[in-house]
């Protein structure tokens, strides 16, 4: 049949025979009333809903703006994230770090020899430290890494000086004693502190904070550490260059 | 627009287009109609009672929906609803068919079961189940009553393109129901 044209009247006629088959022959009269009460119910219903989610809504928006407000600007909460960010993924690579051992002795190197004042005008050199294990670390007091891990190094010294561990905390703090002297007055720190320069810190390869250095009893460099160290294992590299014995 | 069978004075309240919008009068003059439509396919009038008021419901939420052609929406909802019931319906004693396969049940039909046994409804609904919804609607305001033109201005039609659309609809259905049933 051509869409365009009109069924013949048989055609309707059919269908709409068909199609009263659905009157059910008695006239159906729902309860208007009840049903009535039924929309009213709903109606109060959804009104509760709406005012509840408008509610949640600026609830949730103040509680973002207060967060915002604590950091006042989203350059400093920037900053704030991308540090705490670098924090977490140091953290991280220390643990894959750890496992890795010391320099096998025979491709060690000759670690580069400076003498520096301390805080009471001693001379501190590392060829003085001969027939020790020592650890030099490269720090300052602004560095956060660098203050997480000096407690540590404070323990090791304790507990191996005896056995022949020597800490030196080489602080490249900008201006010198000025920050460094309040800050260890404030401290108690039980190894040696003096005050790096440019010339040594690149000797050491420092190219960022904090940098521990472990020297073995020949004045060779067993281990360099850019970062935070991780204790255990520091603590174990320690250990194992004490048992070491001098070869000259 | 004027209703068929709706009372006349309350159409004239609801059309005045000035007259802020009053969801109690449109229930009053409408909701009867409303119901009965959804009831002619869906065959179960709990069910038809709940989703007219769902239509009015969906009217109240819907400002868009409340201008002065407010009852040709009404009545577009009402059947679009009462297809979708009824497709719903089809869908279900699908699966249900499928379950009695798997676990046959022992249970006596009910009351509203015997009601809707008779074999020719169940003919025509069951072609209204699977034809185009567009073409169920026309056959369905057709079958209420609605002229030509209340059928246009309820689907947002051109009232000239209507002799044709019913034509296909209803050729649609003869071909469909004969395809299932044969010629009788």
């Amino acid at each position: 049949m051509d869409g365009n044209k009109l069924n013949s009247p048989q055609v309707n006629s059919w269908v709409d025979e068909r199609m009263s088959a659905l009157n059910s022959g008695e006239n159906w009269q729902p309860n208007v009333q009840v049903c009535f009460a039924r929309l009213q119910k709903l109606r109060s219903t959804t009104n509760w809903i709406g005012r509840r989610t408008v509610l949640l809504a600026t609830a949730a928006a103040a509680a973002i703006c207060l967060s915002i407000m604590a950091y006042p600007s989203p350059k400093v909460f920037a900053r704030r994230c991308i540090a705490e960010c670098a924090v977490m993924w140091q953290n991280l690579s220390l643990s894959a770090r750890a496992q890795t051992h010391l320099t096998p002795e025979n491709a060690r190197y000759a670690a580069p020899d400076f003498i520096l004042k301390d805080a009471n005008d001693k001379n501190i050199g590392l060829s003085e430290q001969k027939g020790k294990v020592v650890l030099v670390n490269f720090w300052a007091t602004w560095c956060h890494g660098c203050q997480l891990e000096i407690p540590w190094f404070i323990e090791f010294q304790k507990k191996y000086e005896k056995q022949g561990l020597v800490v030196i905390g080489i602080s490249m703090d900008d201006d010198g004693w000025k920050s460094v002297r309040p800050w260890l007055n404030e401290k108690r720190v039980n190894y040696p502190i003096v005050i790096g320069n440019q010339p040594l810190a690149d000797r050491f390869g420092l190219d960022g904070m904090p940098l521990t250095a472990l020297v073995d009893r020949d004045g060779k460099i067993a281990d360099v550490h850019l970062g935070v160290v991780d204790k255990d294992a520091t603590e174990k590299k320690i250990q194992s260059l004490l048992q070491e014995k001098i070869r000259r | 627009m004027h209703i068929v069978n709706a009372p006349s004075e309350a159409v004239a309240d609801v059309n005045t287009a000035a007259a802020p919008f009053d969801i109690e009068a449109l229930f009053r003059a409408h909701y009867s109609r409303v119901a009965r439509i959804i009831e002619r396919v869906v065959r179960d009038r709990g069910r038809s009672e709940e989703l007219a008021v769902e239509v009015f419901l969906k009217l109240w939420r819907n400002k868009n929906a409340q201008h002065e052609n407010v009852e040709a929406w009404l009545y577009r909802v009402a059947v679009r609803t009462g297809i979708d019931g009824l497709r719903r319906q089809t869908c279900r004693a699908h699966y249900e068919k499928v379950l009695a396969w798997i676990r046959p049940s022992s249970a006596p039909p009910n009351p509203e079961q015997l009601h809707s046994a008779n074999e020719e409804q169940e003919r025509v609904r069951s072609i209204l189940a699977v034809m185009n919804p567009r073409h169920a609607q026309f056959l369905l305001l057709r079958s209420q009553d609605f002229t030509y033109d209340e059928v246009a201005a309820i689907l947002n039609l051109n009232p000239a393109s209507i002799g044709t659309q019913l034509s296909r609809a209803q050729e649609s259905f003869r071909k469909e129901y004969i395809k299932r049933y044969g010629r009788e």
